[in-house]
């Protein structure tokens, strides 16, 4: 196999909570992401899902290197780039680029677009000014924006052109790696499939690398090759998208799966969703072992409690990390937590 | 007789600007026990329309007419005191935001008190039982020990069932739930349309369901109003909306899910945004993003007409009628054959 473009080795980021003013005692920790390991192929879009809290915007920010991760190792592109530094880590940014979700948010309300999108091509000196502005050009027009508003600014545009705005900025230094967290999230259906089209003919295009983060599923499935969902700042199952949509073999992927509106009413009103108990705790002291056993319907104690499943692959390209996966999908409610089977 | 009939419902707020005919003229009606679905885009309406009918908006500068009957009365017409008794007691409201719409300096028990004993007679004590009541009815667990909690040591899943439960203390008739998940993990938003489904069916209330997303609208919507522009494009019974849609407005909804899509398809997305309510197109308000725009359409706005003599099912559209059918038919049936 090919070298991946982006390899992720046991990334762990811990934000400390201290006590004291002057004295500043660390007191507990938040384990946003704790030991988190994949890999992306070039060209490849690998979809991250989990619930909020879930450590997987974290997890996108250390990638990025916007936050200093606690351990573990990032290489991308065949480097290590876990901690560099000053100009060794300016010229990795040149290939990495990042789709924020707030389109109201991400743009500096005080410049004009020619500037947003041109700002990176400026700071790595990609040429002149005009040079610039004829590429920016050519970059709103590619995201489907009309080339002659290059000199206007962020408030003149809608939830969707904004985001067209954030994907053009993201494509200006033709990076290798776009990190997307929600981008669509905060648009409206019919704006967001727009968006979703657009992502994937620049993919082609352009010959683009996706992580793409989202907690809706189907958003997900539509753009992605491989799926990781996340729970609780660890990734429980990874696998081909067709194949986590149709066999999922986590429980909690399983109560995820079986939690979307399905919009057909028959399908709809047919299926019996598994109704997961209670809240996801919180990642300052999560529960041992498994971190989803509180809430599953299939915790053995004495073993979930106790043993940390490890991500391991059950079938070709297919890893969970559970004591007791899933044998067949869709299970109901009953089955769901029947008493469970060891598997080897 | 419906619970609620709402009748050329007219909401324009007047700003600096100009007019924003926020709604114009939007008419429909809620029977006991039954959910209506609100769907549409932020912008289209479908929150003001409701916000209308509570009264709720500001008296400055805004206009409502038509008409809201319920319970014999016209909702519209009555004065603030009066509507103060209606709300809370006969209708009632969730909105979106659990964590903004709690008081974040009163417990849980005292709002919920609050909401037992304006309208009522009812003791502290023997509000404090029914809170109790209320919060064992959406499955808080230990009801008893919450009472004297924040609304900030709850999740906000726990807060939006809170809300639920202030909402049904009263056993209200109608529900009027503005986007109740739309704020909510999957599958926290399963939990609370579980619950909402359970309370329905013991309550007997009639709900109002405004959202966005088409998934929850299939999971428990009786009848359906697709909202555009602050004008209704379709309205009709679920199994009309999800199988046999008329406006090209309602098939682009549903053509841009993904899980219509699932099978490496490409999404057949709304081409532009919404217009402004400000200055919205002439005619039919879809035009301008409708692939099947025709001259009529930006000369005379499309009514509201049944799709059939007698029909239930309305539709808002100057395509033929048989020419709706067969590319609702041509779309919609590739769609729907994809979900599992």
């Amino acid at each position: 196999m090919a070298e991946p473009l982006l390899r992720v080795d046991d990334l762990e980021k811990h934000f400390p909570i201290t006590r004291g003013i002057v004295f500043q005692k660390e007191i507990g920790r938040v384990r946003a992401v704790d030991g988190v390991s994949f890999e992306v192929a070039r060209g490849e879009t690998l979809g991250v899902v989990g619930e909020s809290g879930c450590g997987k915007s974290t997890m996108a920010r250390c990638v990025m290197r916007l936050l200093d991760p606690t351990g573990g190792r990032i290489m991308f592109d065949g480097q290590d780039i876990t901690r560099l530094k000053g100009h060794d880590l300016m010229r990795v940014r040149r290939e990495l680029m990042m789709v924020f979700q707030d389109p109201y948010a991400s743009l500096n309300p005080r410049l004009r677009v020619g500037a947003i999108v041109g700002e990176a091509l400026q700071v790595h000196k990609q040429g002149s000014a005009a040079e610039i502005k004829m590429r920016v050009q050519e970059l709103l027009e590619v995201v489907g924006l009309n080339p002659e508003h290059y000199n206007r600014y962020p408030h003149e545009f809608s939830g969707g052109q904004r985001q067209r705005i954030g994907v053009a900025r993201a494509l200006a230094i033709r990076p290798k790696l776009i990190v997307c967290d929600e981008p669509v999230s905060a648009l409206d259906v019919s704006v967001q499939a727009q968006i979703l089209n657009l992502l994937k003919r620049l993919q082609r295009e352009f010959d683009l690398t996706y992580v793409f983060i989202a907690h809706d599923l189907d958003v997900v499935r539509h753009i992605s090759d491989r799926v990781a969902v996340m729970y609780l700042g660890k990734i429980v199952e990874m696998a081909s998208g067709s194949e986590l949509y149709d066999h999922p073999l986590h429980p909690y992927s399983g109560a995820l799966l079986s939690a979307i509106p399905v919009p057909n009413p028959d399908v709809a009103r047919a299926r019996r969703p598994i109704v997961l108990e209670g809240d996801v705790p919180s990642p300052i002291n999560p529960p041992s072992a498994c971190h989803f056993r509180t809430r599953c319907p299939r915790f053995h104690e004495g073993l979930c409690d106790v043993d940390e499943p490890q991500l391991v692959e059950r079938d070709p390209g297919h890893r969970v990390a559970c004591h007791f996966p899933l044998e067949s999908w869709p299970l109901t409610d009953l089955r769901m937590g029947a008493e469970p089977v060891k598997t080897p | 007789m419906p619970l609620l009939d709402v009748r050329d419902l007219t909401t324009h707020f007047r700003t600096e600007d100009g007019v924003v005919r926020a709604v114009d003229g939007v008419s429909f009606s809620v029977e006991k026990g039954k959910t209506l679905a609100i769907v549409g885009e932020s912008g289209c309406g479908k929150s003001v329309t409701c916000m209308s009918i509570m009264g709720l908006n500001p008296r400055v500068n805004t206009e409502i007419s038509g008409e809201a009957i319920f319970n014999d009365r016209d909702l519209l017409k009555l004065r603030q005191s009066e509507l103060r008794k209606v709300r809370g007691s006969e209708i009632s409201m969730i909105f979106q935001d659990p964590m903004t719409s709690l008081n974040p300096v009163q417990t849980i028990g005292a709002q919920l008190r609050e909401a037992v004993m304006l309208h009522g007679q009812s003791t502290k004590r023997q509000a404090s039982s029914r809170a109790i009541e209320m919060l064992k009815a959406v499955s808080i667990p230990r009801a008893e020990t919450r009472l004297d909690d924040y609304p900030h040591q709850f999740s906000g899943g726990m807060r939006q069932r809170v809300m639920i439960a202030m909402a049904l203390i009263n056993n209200p008739d109608l529900l009027i739930a503005d986007e109740p998940t739309t704020a909510l993990d999957v599958t926290t938003q399963a939990q609370i349309l579980k619950l909402m489904n359970e309370l329905q069916r013991d309550f007997g209330s009639a709900i109002i369901l405004v959202t966005h997303d088409l998934g929850v609208v299939a999971e428990t919507a009786d009848e359906v109003l697709v909202m555009y522009a602050g004008k209704a494009a379709e309205r009709g019974g679920y199994a009309d909306i999800f199988y046999r849609p008329e406006h090209p407005y309602t098939w682009g909804l549903l053509g841009s899910l993904p899980r219509l899509a699932q099978h490496g398809g490409e999404l057949r997305p709304i081409p532009g945004s919404p217009p402004s309510l400000l200055r919205p197109p002439s005619g039919c308000r879809f035009r301008v993003r409708c692939s099947y725009a025709m001259d009529v359409c930006g000369a005379e706005q499309p009514p509201l007409d049944p799709v059939a003599e007698g029909s239930s099912h309305l539709v808002a559209c100057h395509l033929e009628p048989g020419h709706r059918r067969a590319e609702s038919e041509r779309l919609v049936g590739e769609m729907m054959a994809e979900v599992r």
